[in-house]
């Protein structure tokens, strides 16, 4: 363990996803909030964020909970917001193929939003998939690290943050920065202007369920146009 | 169902869910190519799932010229405007924070 610890990739990662981890601090924070007013415990709180280590489903597991939204909408809630962890599944594979078993399923289970920009970045600019690996291992470890303590600060002192910081909007936000960049090409705008017609014009249906119907409308309108945009330059 | 129990069972079925997503194409399906129709298809899941997530936090109630005059969707606005332009999640968020303290003040 020491050597890995001490290898300069895997330092390079983990310095290098600190700035990162300080944008996290509110989100984290939030999610920690959102799991005390969900009615979680230390330790449920805790498991949130150990076990599930993923903002987006936290908080929609304890936001949907809280509203008292029936098991199976919440669940299934989750994973469609974790269908884009395949995708980033598919697109790691590639240079995880060479590694150990134990090293696809480590990495596997640190494998978030940031983690996968900045590896992807990484095993792109240096053809080297040990380092990649540890440097990957670095920024992971740093990200879930910092989660946890993000998390537990938002548990225990959300309540003592006045209302009007709005720290809440952190969380849109954070997912703000994650869609922006991608919305330069028309089948992803399509995408996120048809989820987002669809999000309010579902808006009555019940538990939640327009939040699951506009994604899955938003990733048919991206694909079709998508599809139709590939006929017409092929033309 | 326990509210306890409840939770640490969406915790448990959430998490091996997201892990088996996040390990599918590494471990399961790494000799497999994928299907062509859902690599096209997953490539619009995260703009497509997170807009769906994050509106309902910016809007608040129906969209009319009164919810969409409001600070927070002026400040995510311009948050999204920076996050096109920089890629730098701390500088959309940096600035998407300071817009609706700014507005908020003034409004006050």
């Amino acid at each position: 363990m020491r050597h890995i610890a001490a290898s300069p990739d895997f330092r390079e990662g983990f310095t290098e996803m600190l700035p990162a981890c300080l944008g996290l601090v509110p989100f984290g924070a939030v999610c920690g909030v959102g799991a005390a007013a969900a009615g979680a415990d230390m330790w449920t709180a805790l498991g949130m964020s150990m076990i599930m280590f993923s903002g987006a489903a936290q908080i929609l597991a304890s936001q949907l909970l809280a509203e008292g939204a029936p098991f199976a909408v919440v669940v299934l809630t989750c994973f469609v917001a974790g269908l884009r962890f395949l995708m980033y599944s598919a697109a790691m594979a590639p240079y995880l193929k060479s590694l150990p078993a134990r090293w696809q399923n480590a990495l596997a289970f640190l494998l978030t939003d940031q983690a996968f920009a900045a590896s992807i970045r990484r095993f792109d600019a240096k053809h080297d998939p040990r380092g990649g690996a540890l440097h990957f291992l670095g920024g992971g470890l740093a990200l879930w690290g910092c989660w946890q303590v993000t998390n537990m600060i938002g548990y225990f002192a959300g309540n003592l943050i006045p209302a009007r910081w709005s720290l809440d909007f952190a969380v849109p936000l954070c997912f703000i920065a994650l869609v922006a960049p991608h919305l330069d090409r028309l089948p992803t705008i399509a995408a996120a202007a048809s989820a987002a017609f669809a999000v309010f014009a579902l808006a009555g249906l019940p538990m939640k369920l327009n939040l699951i119907a506009a994604g899955l409308c938003g990733i048919v309108v991206g694909t079709l146009v998508d599809f139709a945009r590939e006929r017409w330059t092929a033309r | 169902m326990d509210r306890a129990l409840t939770l640490w069972a969406v915790i448990v079925i959430v998490g091996a869910l997201n892990y088996l997503s996040r390990l599918s194409f590494i471990a399961f399906f790494a000799q497999r190519q994928m299907p062509p129709l859902l690599a096209r298809a997953l490539r619009y899941v995260p703009a497509a799932m997170l807009t769906a997530l994050v509106l309902p936090m910016v809007v608040v109630g129906a969209p009319s010229v009164a919810t969409l005059a409001s600070p927070r969707v002026i400040a995510a606005s311009v948050a999204a405007v920076v996050g096109y332009f920089t890629h730098n999640t701390l500088a959309t968020m940096s600035v998407g924070m300071a817009v609706l303290w700014g507005l908020e003040a003034v409004l006050r």
